[in-house]
């Protein structure tokens, strides 16, 4: 029980700086609100329906994982904050193993991300983005454990090989935007060309964003139904998400990358 | 020092190297508990490095170790709960206040809340500043920022504490304000305290310290065994000719060392009449002539330069 410590610790100091952060609270409810109002109705007005459901109420699951991919990414991607501006030399002279580190840093994003994504469901309640026959809650359930836990596996890996804060724009252009844009979220990927169609299906955020269709639009019928089965949904983002993980656990506490760490982290040399 | 009871620490021949360069190159130390021992030498000398070996951050590449009784190696957290490191840089979060810092230092630890806030103000009185347990670190001075980082590495009451250069680039009030309260550590907890600094007056209130130089252990003793080891007095001239000083001073007191214009001698015997003898010899090319006691810099000046290459006094 004695991992309960840190648990308790890095969740206090999350929650504290999240509540000192109330701009990058709203900005998370406000971004996919923009997507879906804004890019909805535009790009609605060019893709049209399907069958009884509008293009913006595709998007309701879309950004629904959006806001949980942006939320678990910055939060784990304080890993790297937490290197460069020495905090983290708290956590790794603390007695536990160096990859629990790694996991509480995780656990810690996803929480994250489902506080965020619970913020948003109320929210699409309210504006009647949810079609309440429509709602499978069991499936809801389902996708809200596991796609926060994948989106910070995403994210813990890239903490994992990024040294520097620097590199932030990289990430976001180079994981964040791909992972996004090539997930099934804005448009089926069933319709995009090939080596594209070939990237989203190795994306396993594309299987998040297909497990929260089934949740909230299981009914559409024809282009806006979700891909794939649950549970292959399921499946790859369980497995995605040990995998991300290990690795990054692996990796932090590994040998080589550790010292590098220890360095970056005591400024030697 | 450790006879009898088990050293707190224990290093047998640590080697740590990086690449082809050797940071600690069999380096040993025995230092027993409740013992304030100092780590002595220049930059890069692997200071550093040894530390974070003890503290289980960094991998030995050979040799062993043992830290409040537990192999730094096969047993990393348990070594990891029984120490605190104060590292060279802050390990705190600027965006927290100090209560919140303390907190989560403190729960790392699994101590509760109720029992961080009386320890953490606790400490706090010590150093003087109890009234910015709710302050932001941001709004803390240098000195008080050290100390809160000094105090978050003692919270949970360690009995093995590491500190990497605890008083690196503080004022001298700061400094011994800190060194106050070091004391005051010491006192309440008889911790066992190894110390890395460059301070060398700070390391005459060490119980023992130890001179390394390229990862080797050079010297070891009581700072004042150390600095008897000198010799009686320092003779340290200046000369716009100092390598002509050199020269002709040599038959007379041995090799000397050169720092800047000044050459500085060891000389082993109290008499020193035979100095005032040699300033007269000298005449102009000695501009000034000084005769004073050791000190724990003088041995550092000497270990810095490589007793090999200047040979020992007569």
């Amino acid at each position: 029980m004695s991992m309960l410590r840190p648990i308790t610790a890095v969740l206090y100091r999350e929650v504290l700086k999240l509540g000192r952060q109330r701009t990058r609270l709203i900005a998370s409810m406000v971004r996919p609100l923009i997507w879906l109002l804004v890019i909805g109705s535009g790009f609605g007005t060019v893709l049209g329906g399907a069958g009884e459901l509008s293009y913006q109420q595709f998007l309701a699951p879309g950004v629904l994982g959006m806001t949980m991919l942006f939320a678990a990414m910055l939060s784990a991607l304080t890993m790297v904050y937490d290197k460069e501006s020495g905090v983290m030399r708290m956590l790794v002279i603390a007695p536990f193993a160096h990859f629990w580190i790694v996991i509480v840093k995780t656990l810690s994003a996803a929480l994250t991300a489902l506080l965020q994504a619970l913020m948003l469901l109320v929210l699409l309640a309210l504006l009647g983005y949810l079609h309440p026959g429509s709602v499978r809650i069991g499936v809801l359930l389902t996708a809200l454990m596991l796609v926060p836990f994948a989106c910070a596996g995403i994210g813990m890996l890239a903490a994992a090989f990024t040294k520097t804060l620097d590199n932030f724009a990289a990430i976001m252009n180079f994981v964040i935007f791909p992972v996004f844009f090539l997930s099934g979220s804005l448009y089926p990927i069933t319709q995009l060309p090939a080596w594209l169609k070939a990237i989203a299906m190795v994306n396993p955020y594309t299987y998040g964003v297909d497990l929260l269709k089934h949740a909230l639009i299981a009914h559409a019928g024809g282009r806006f139904a979700p891909e794939f089965s649950t549970m292959l949904d399921v499946f790859v983002l369980a497995g995605f998400t040990i995998t991300a993980v290990t690795i990054a656990c692996v990796r932090f506490s590994g040998e080589t990358a550790f010292d590098s760490v220890i360095r970056v982290l005591t400024g030697k040399r | 020092m450790s006879s009898g009871a088990t050293p707190a620490i224990e290093a047998q021949a640590l080697v740590r190297r990086y690449g082809d360069t050797l940071a600690v190159d069999g380096l040993s130390l025995s230092i027993g508990e409740g013992e304030f021992f100092g780590l002595l030498g220049p930059n890069g000398s692997g200071k550093t490095t040894t530390i974070h070996m003890l503290a289980t951050l960094v991998r030995a590449s050979g040799g062993s170790a043992r830290v409040a009784g537990f192999d730094v190696a096969s047993a990393p957290v348990k070594v990891r709960g029984q120490i605190g490191l104060v590292f060279q840089e802050s390990a705190l979060d600027r965006t927290l206040s100090v209560a919140e810092n303390l907190r989560f230092a403190g729960m790392l630890y699994g101590l509760s809340r109720m029992e961080i806030e009386r320890r953490g103000k606790a400490l706090l009185d010590l150093f003087g500043i109890a009234d910015r347990f709710d302050a932001s670190v941001g709004s803390l001075s240098g000195g008080q920022r050290r100390a809160l980082d000094i105090i978050r590495g003692v919270i949970h009451e360690p009995r093995v504490l590491f500190l990497d250069e605890p008083t690196i680039g503080l004022d001298i009030p700061i400094r011994r304000r800190i060194w106050r309260f070091i004391d005051g550590l010491r006192q309440r907890n008889r911790m066992t305290v190894l110390l890395t600094t460059h301070y060398l007056e700070e390391a005459d209130a060490c119980d023992r310290v130890a001179f390394i130089r390229k990862g080797k252990m050079v010297s070891q003793g009581t700072p004042r065994a150390l600095v008897e080891g000198m010799g009686r007095h320092i003779v340290e001239f200046e000369s716009e000719r100092i390598d002509d000083l050199l020269t002709r001073v040599r038959p007379v007191l041995g090799n000397g060392l050169k720092e800047g214009p000044t050459a500085l001698f060891r000389y082993p015997h109290e008499d020193t009449i035979a100095l005032a003898k040699l300033q007269d010899e000298l005449g102009p090319l000695a501009s000034a002539m000084r005769i004073r006691r050791p000190n724990l810099n003088d041995v550092f000046l000497w270990v810095h330069s490589g007793t090999q290459v200047l040979g020992a006094p007569g």
